[in-house]
């Protein structure tokens, strides 16, 4: 379980997060989604005890990094995928790390086998391909087979065919009870890799919750009819927001489109035509964070 | 095995899988092996001393600059290296505990210290006692045990001097840049010459009582004080490396 907690971060008077809070379970794929400059690898940053927070607490299993007991066998972070001496090869790289954090030198060889990287083991990383240091940056992060996996951008590098080995690989890891938090700005390929979404603006909280949720919640239900003063003025009535989009179209957000219906018909309008149009997770994160969203923050828990 | 032992292993493990070590060592045994050689080919000419005398001996034995210069940049290249390749970012990440980090790439110098300094002043001297012999020569001086193991310990607080400031610096350039400039401007040209009463008592003028047969009076500490002055100089940067890295943020 990974938990944020009022989290602030300031770089001299910018602040980078401000009083960010949300939690992420085991079990699912979580995206941590935001613009550039968000704050999402800051917030990662300071999860992974890199960064100190200014306020605010961000805990892994219920410690800070720095106090867990084995870091290494309880979290598996892949931040960067240049971190690696150009000389030394893949395989030194591994042992290295299973020798500093006490790992038995056997998963060296599991973990080249998961990322596909048995045969360039004894090449030097500095000739290694961008996919090739993706690859070996998430071999590192599972060496410790870890419970929690953290993870900034590890879709960026990668070939079709390692963009969909990354997203079966991340799908088997949640299966297995981790817990996955993943930030990507690839929106589409993100769509169809994670659970659910933390989407973080200005470095506040913009949304969190199940991406199909999400998007209920932020769906448009457009109704075109003869009365669209009357159908506003029913639907404000029960607290409901419209506004009309078109000279014969009314529009609502976020609201059941079968209770809009009910609405209508309550309130005697004829109703010609009801759509109701979802956003994908690339709307739902542009919806999100654009200026005109302001800080409205939108959660919703899993059904 | 304690976490330190742990760590120490994998700080050597690193030290040995890149060049740097091995070209370190490369470069300082044919600096020292060349020194010796020509010193024993122009001994005797132009109004050097001949081979086989106690001034000439001297001169071949001075092994302990490229020892400790070469030290100092291993040391550099193994702290500084850190934030230039990023590999900080995974020692951090096992070594969450920043000052189990540093205590180990320490130890793992200070182990790598007393092997390549002592291989290179070892390499040397071998040369120095094979031009002697070759020229009919078999005597070295009484106090070069001592020299040599002066020598070993000298390089070795340099390369953890270079250990420090690869940290405080983070930047193989800058600390190189930086270290040089001290050493030849600030002590060798401007204190030494202005005062060396002060100068024997800063890192290179500790260093030269220990490296140098050839220093002795009164402008030169004791063996046993430059080794305290040099350690002092070495805990005092190791200590600041150590809160600097503790308290900064890693970009």
């Amino acid at each position: 379980m990974i938990r944020v907690d009022h989290l602030t971060k300031r770089y001299g008077t910018v602040t980078a997060i401000d009083g960010l809070s949300f939690e992420v379970g085991p079990g699912r794929v979580t995206g941590f989604l935001g613009p550039n400059g968000a704050g999402k690898t800051t917030t990662l940053r300071i999860l992974l005890g890199l960064a100190a927070p200014d306020g605010g607490t961000a805990t892994i299993n219920g410690a800070r990094y720095r106090d867990l007991p084995h870091p290494a066998r309880t979290v598996g972070a892949a931040l960067e995928n240049d971190c690696f001496h150009p000389g030394r090869s893949a395989i030194e790289h591994l042992r290295v790390m299973t020798t500093a954090a006490g790992i038995p030198r056997s998963r060296i060889a599991q973990v080249l086998g998961m990322t596909g990287l048995t045969e360039a083991r004894h090449r030097q990383v500095g000739g290694f391909s961008l996919g090739m240091r993706q690859r070996l940056t998430l071999a590192a992060a599972l060496l410790g087979d870890p419970g929690v996996l953290i993870m900034d951008e590890p879709l960026n590098g990668l070939d079709p065919d390692g963009i969909r080995w990354m997203r079966d690989l991340l799908r088997q890891l949640a299966g297995e009870g981790r817990t996955v938090l993943v930030s990507s700005h690839l929106l589409a390929e993100a769509a169809q890799t994670v659970d659910d979404v933390v989407v973080i603006n200005h470095g506040r909280l913009a949304a969190q919750g199940p991406v199909a949720q999400l998007a209920a919640a932020t769906s448009t239900t457009r109704i075109r009819t003869p009365d669209t003063a009357r159908l506003i003025s029913a639907l404000a009535r029960d607290g409901i927001a419209a506004h009309l989009a078109e000279a014969d179209t009314v529009e609502v957000r976020g609201a059941d489109p079968d209770r809009v219906a009910r609405i209508a018909a309550a309130g005697g309008v004829v109703v010609l035509e009801l759509s109701r149009h979802t956003d994908n997770l690339e709307d739902l994160f542009f919806d999100l964070t654009s200026p005109r969203t302001g800080d409205r923050t939108l959660e919703v828990s899993p059904s | 095995m304690t976490a330190i032992a742990r760590l120490t292993r994998a700080e050597l493990r690193k030290l040995a899988t890149t060049p740097a070590f091995l070209i370190t060592l490369a470069i300082a045994v044919a600096l020292n092996v060349i020194a010796v050689v020509v010193d024993a080919a122009v001994a005797g000419k132009n109004g050097t001393p001949p081979l086989g005398t106690t001034a000439s001996t001297d001169q071949m034995l001075k092994l302990g600059a490229v020892c400790c210069v070469a030290m100092l940049v291993l040391g550099i290249v193994a702290a500084g290296g850190e934030y230039r390749h990023r590999t900080i970012v995974p020692a951090m990440l096992i070594t969450p505990r920043r000052a189990a980090m540093v205590a180990a790439k320490t130890l793992a110098l200070l182990i790598g210290g007393v092997v390549v300094s002592g291989l290179t002043f070892g390499l040397g001297l071998a040369t120095v006692v094979i031009e002697l012999s070759a020229h009919g020569f078999d005597q070295l001086p009484p106090s070069t045990g001592r020299l040599f193991a002066d020598t070993v310990i000298a390089a070795t607080l340099f390369g953890l001097i270079g250990v420090a400031l690869g940290y405080i610096t983070r930047s193989t350039v800058a600390a190189v840049v930086g270290a040089i400039g001290w050493v030849l401007f600030v002590e060798l040209a401007i204190l030494h010459t202005v005062a060396p009463q002060l100068a024997k008592w800063l890192i290179t003028g500790a260093a030269t009582a220990l490296t140098d047969p050839t220093a002795h009076g009164p402008g030169t500490l004791a063996p046993g004080a430059a080794i305290t002055v040099l350690g002092a100089y070495t805990l005092l940067l190791l200590a600041a490396a150590t809160q600097l890295v503790q308290r900064r943020d890693v970009a």
